[in-house]
């Protein structure tokens, strides 16, 4: 028998990919191979999770990631429902855990969370007797962005063994690089860091986590032999805190120009989390080159979500059943 | 009331002593001690006998530093529940920090904070009034009328001093009144945002971090602000191996730096806040016998100055794994830091760099620590986890029990020019009689304080004060404890306990 | 993977075979040619069944009948009454139902609920004209009311039975369909 070995539904939640084994990232990436194409049939609907209600609880704004989120549960037919707050809960006077029961005791299965700061979704899930899907917690973890893009890579490089991953941008605050981190590692790809230090923190303290890291502060020499890049996206408070002389700068020495992609690999994959900051990290033109996959990650992050909800949702039905 | 205690292990590091023996109690006073060999008075009515068979017989503790919440905050504790909290865990003296509402930072304040504690107290309460007028960090308090009110120190503790030149000012000025000036030392502006410390941990988990260069900035600030004024300076709840180093270095040169350790960074890390993220993938599916294993193995390996116990402890050392990820009670100011500076720590206790061990007992409501991890209120509740983590030192062979001791009883006195509390015959019966062996685990929920943030909660500590006494009264007793005989053997035990070695008196 | 105490062949390589040419037979037949025909197999063993009976169509009546694949996992009605997560797989099906004559193919026909899934699963994606079903074995005991238009063999079999098709295209070894007895 070649079919490969089902995995027992033993995942209650997902709060970043630093407890997947690289098995169950296959399988969720297979699963999501299996939801893309619902997604691309006319009627992209399929009855599997009805009656399951996920919560969509959002403290930071991200209007991408929720749309995302509120698609995928739609198309395995759950009921979603919106909580949108700004803010941290001290700040509004309402405990998050306050919150929290609410929604529980209102019939909540999943609880998508976002939030500003790191380690609230494991917080949640001490407390919550459903499942919690990290939708990104501060600069912590960002577990579903990762998958979504390990799916791209996987998809247009047929495996990530061994491929060279870099990971250019604002690294020290970035959920998305971290959680990337942890999946590129377990898929067995190389990942090279780059950053300005202000905005990369001790190299150490990186290497100490994940020791066969490559970091470089050249972008040029990090994008030599890459098979893709990570463009993340560069706020802009990060020049006013200080960390960055100019933008300008950072443009010149960490954007992926024309001219930077020009020099790599043919066929070097350009990923972006989005939203984009055309012409500070990367050029408007590379965006849309041929080598961009930035917009199937899009589509891609709703069939990976999708995935991600078939197999928690069937974890806690078949505990209550 | 008089009281025969008997038995014991008498450790008085005031006299350098270290016997096996009785003591009698008599008119609030140590009024005799006995040798094994001696007679003992005939029983009667009015003598309470207390079997201390295998316990340690101790002066009792002084801690420089706990916040007692009251006035302002008696959700999180008051001077009742702080001082049986204290009690409970050895200390006979204890120092408020002035970071109530109000502030201790007028004579009024002060006496009646002094009045209250007089009234609730299980033990004796010291002031510490704010080193600035409502601890905003610009203009002087009124030292010298604090002083007459009953304050014995100044500080500002939980914000530090931002401007160098009222750091200077509060120096020069304490001079005159010959009292330390107790500083919380952080630059703010190296830390802003912070969670945890920042290292390999805080990288992982994407937590702000708090450097601990912006501890050590402001320990050299302040070191050279003393030199220059003459003043004293006591550094607070030092935490990293450069602040060690900075105070040793200071105290080579002669200038007036005293400083405390409290217990929690004595022998927890950083990697706490990982809780069970801190076994990888594989291990995880381990026992618990082996994840312990790997821990013991991790500290063990910064434990230089390690000394192979006969009878190690059977949880070779804690067990983060008992926490979640991010657990909020694991946040403090200043934070856990690594296993390199939990070494260096101690290496500053043993060559007497370190003066004291001060818990910074600091409760809080479960409302404050329920929270995301950034916005969690810092501070561990203390008092009653204090000698168990301090004899773990002990039991693991890092710290010889007479300078654990030293650095509960005579080192915070040193710290408040004081005469130490001792079991010296004709001194007022300040005791703890600790049973070094005890095993107990830590369950915050019979805490007497009302702060139940302890990270340690679950975990298992060797040692455990049995009884206190201040001034000839019991003010806390283990249930049943000293009533019956104990069969203990004694004798054999007593090896170790004195390291002459190490005795620099 | 169960256990099995004493196996049994109901039907070997060459009577597969023959019921496959069979069904290719009466398809053709029933439908007057296969102009229409769209064969789709239910995941897994359907498929290759499927690609079978295509490929006889082929050599008699000359014509290439497209054929596509079901995936029904996201259909079923014992998805939470099951220990392990089943895999989902991709449904394959590039020619448009609507309006065709959709041959659903499956090895086994017992309860019909897999057959209910593919119904559903099926008209998500179109309206086909008719839908026929085409199974290699059908072995009873049905909890629906639903029934195969084309049978390779009709196999009676007690509940505690299990039948096993083996298709070298999917399972290692040779044709062959077993029955045998649950240890469980």
């Amino acid at each position: 028998m070649t079919l490969p070995e089902p995995i027992r539904p033993t995942r209650r939640h997902v709060l970043d990919l630093d407890d997947f084994t690289r098995h169950e990232i296959e399988t969720l990436l297979d699963t999501a191979v299996g939801m893309k194409e619902i997604l691309s049939r006319e009627i992209a609907q399929v009855p599997t999770l009805r009656g399951v209600s996920v919560v969509n609880m959002f403290y930071e704004d991200s209007t991408r990631t929720r749309i995302s989120f509120e698609l995928a549960a739609k198309a395995l037919s759950a009921n979603v429902v919106n909580f949108a707050a700004r803010g941290s809960s001290v700040e509004k006077g309402e405990s998050l855990l306050d919150t929290m029961r609410t929604l529980q005791a209102l019939g909540a299965d999943i609880l998508v969370l976002r939030h500003s700061y790191a380690g609230t979704a494991h917080l949640l899930a001490q407390h919550f007797r459903g499942a919690i899907i990290n939708a990104g917690d501060g600069s912590h973890a960002h577990p579903t962005q990762a998958l979504l893009d390990l799916f791209t890579l996987r998809d247009k490089l047929g495996t990530l063994e061994r491929r060279h991953i870099v990971i250019v941008g604002d690294i020290l605050h970035s959920r998305v690089a971290r959680s990337n981190l942890w999946g590129l590692t377990a898929m067995g790809a190389h990942v090279t860091l780059c950053a300005p230090p202000t905005l990369l923190g001790n190299e150490q303290f990186w290497l100490d986590t994940w020791p066969d890291l490559r970091i470089v502060y050249s972008l040029d020499a990090a994008l030599q032999d890459a098979d893709a890049v990570i463009v993340l996206r560069l706020q802009r408070e990060r020049q006013e805190a200080g960390l960055l002389p100019s933008l300008r700068e950072y443009a010149q020495f960490f954007a992926l120009s024309q001219a930077r992609l020009q020099a790599a690999l043919t066929g070097m994959l350009v990923l972006h989390p989005g939203p984009l900051n055309e012409g500070v990290e990367i050029a408007p033109d590379v965006a849309v080159s041929a080598q961009s996959v930035i917009e199937e990650q899009v589509t891609n992050g709703v069939a990976v979500r999708m995935a991600l909800l078939y197999h928690l949702a069937l974890h806690l039905r078949q505990k209550g059943a | 009331m008089r009281y025969l205690i008997t038995h014991g292990m008498i450790i008085d590091p005031s006299q350098r002593v270290a016997t096996i023996g009785h003591v009698l109690i008599e008119n609030g006073k140590v009024a005799r001690m006995y040798e094994m060999t001696d007679r003992l008075p005939d029983a009667d009515q009015d003598l309470v006998i207390i079997d201390a068979h295998g316990c340690l017989i101790t002066p009792g503790f002084t801690d420089l530093h706990v916040h007692l919440r009251e006035p302002g905050e008696e959700h999180k504790e008051t001077i009742a529940t702080g001082t049986h909290a204290a009690a409970r865990g050895g200390f006979t003296t204890i120092c408020a920090m002035p970071n109530t509402r109000p502030a201790y930072d007028t004579p009024a304040v002060v006496r009646q904070v002094r009045q209250m504690a007089r009234d609730a107290s299980a033990v004796q309460v010291e002031v510490i009034g704010a080193a600035t007028a409502g601890r905003q960090g610009r203009t002087l308090s009124e030292m010298a009328n604090l002083v007459e009110a009953g304050c014995i120190a100044f500080s500002d503790d939980g914000s530090p001093i931002s401007d160098p030149a009222v750091m200077r000012n509060a120096l020069a000025y304490s001079r005159m009144l010959d009292v330390p000036i107790m500083s919380h030392c952080e630059d703010t502006r190296l830390n802003a945002g912070w969670a945890m410390h920042e290292g390999a941990v805080s990288m992982r988990l994407g937590l702000p971090g708090y450097p601990a260069a912006a501890e050590e900035v402001q320990i050299a600030r302040d070191i050279h602000l003393a030199a220059m004024t003459g003043g004293h300076l006591h550094v607070c709840h030092v935490s990293t191996a450069g602040g060690v180093e900075l105070i040793r270095h200071a105290r080579q040169r002669g200038i007036r730096v005293t400083a405390e350790v409290s217990p929690h960074h004595l022998t927890l890390t950083d990697r706490w806040v990982l809780g069970t993220l801190d076994s990888p993938p594989s291990a995880a599916q381990g026992s618990l016998t082996q994840r312990l294993d790997q821990y013991s193995h991790v500290y063990a390996a910064g434990m230089q100055s390690m000394r192979q116990s006969a009878d190690l402890p059977l949880p070779a050392w804690f067990n983060p794994t008992l926490l979640p990820p991010f657990d909020p009670s694991t946040r403090v100011s200043p934070p856990l830091r690594t296993e390199a500076d939990v070494e260096a720590l101690i290496a500053g206790l043993a060559d007497g760099t370190l003066d004291a061990i001060a818990t910074d007992h600091a409760p809080h409501a479960l409302v404050d620590k329920q929270c995301e991890y950034g916005l969690a209120a810092c501070g561990i509740s203390g008092l009653e986890t204090a000698l168990g983590l301090v004899l773990t030192l002990v039991h693991r062979g890092a710290l010889d029990m007479l300078n654990a001791i030293a650095c509960l009883t005579e080192g915070p006195a040193r710290v408040l020019k004081r005469t130490p509390s001792s079991l010296r015959i004709g001194t007022q019966a300040d005791l703890v009689i600790i049973d070094p062996d005890q095993q107990w685990i830590v369950d915050v929920n019979q805490f007497v304080s009302k702060g139940k943030n302890s990270p340690l909660h679950g975990q298992r500590l060797k040692g455990r004060v049995m009884l206190t006494m201040v001034s000839g009264q019991i003010v806390y007793q283990e249930p049943g404890f000293g009533m019956t005989p104990r069969v203990t053997p004694v004798a054999s035990r007593l090896e170790g306990i004195l390291n002459t070695d190490d005795d620099d008196a | 993977m169960s256990a099995t105490a004493s196996e049994k062949e109901i039907l070997n390589g060459d009577e597969i075979r023959r019921a496959i040419t069979r069904i290719a037979h009466e398809i053709a037949e029933r439908n007057e040619g296969v102009q229409q025909v769209l064969l789709v197999g239910i995941r897994r063993r359907g498929v290759p069944l499927a690609s079978r009976i295509a490929a006889v169509l082929s050599n008699v009546e000359g014509v290439q009948v497209p054929v596509g694949e079901l995936d029904i996992t996201l259909y079923r009605d014992d998805l939470t009454l099951r220990a392990t997560v089943p895999l989902v797989r991709t449904t394959r099906i590039d020619t448009d139902v609507t309006d065709r004559v959709v041959i659903l193919v499956d090895d086994v026909l017992y309860t019909g609920r897999t057959v209910r899934a593919a119904l559903d699963a099926l008209v998500d994606l179109g309206r086909p004209a008719r839908i026929q079903l085409a199974v290699l074995v059908d072995r009873g005991h049905r909890e629906l009311p639903i029934r195969a238009d084309f049978v390779g063999k009709n196999v009676p079999t007690s509940r505690d039975e299990v039948v096993e098709v083996r298709l070298s295209e999917v399972d290692a070894g040779e044709d062959r369909v077993l029955i045998a007895h649950s240890t469980r």
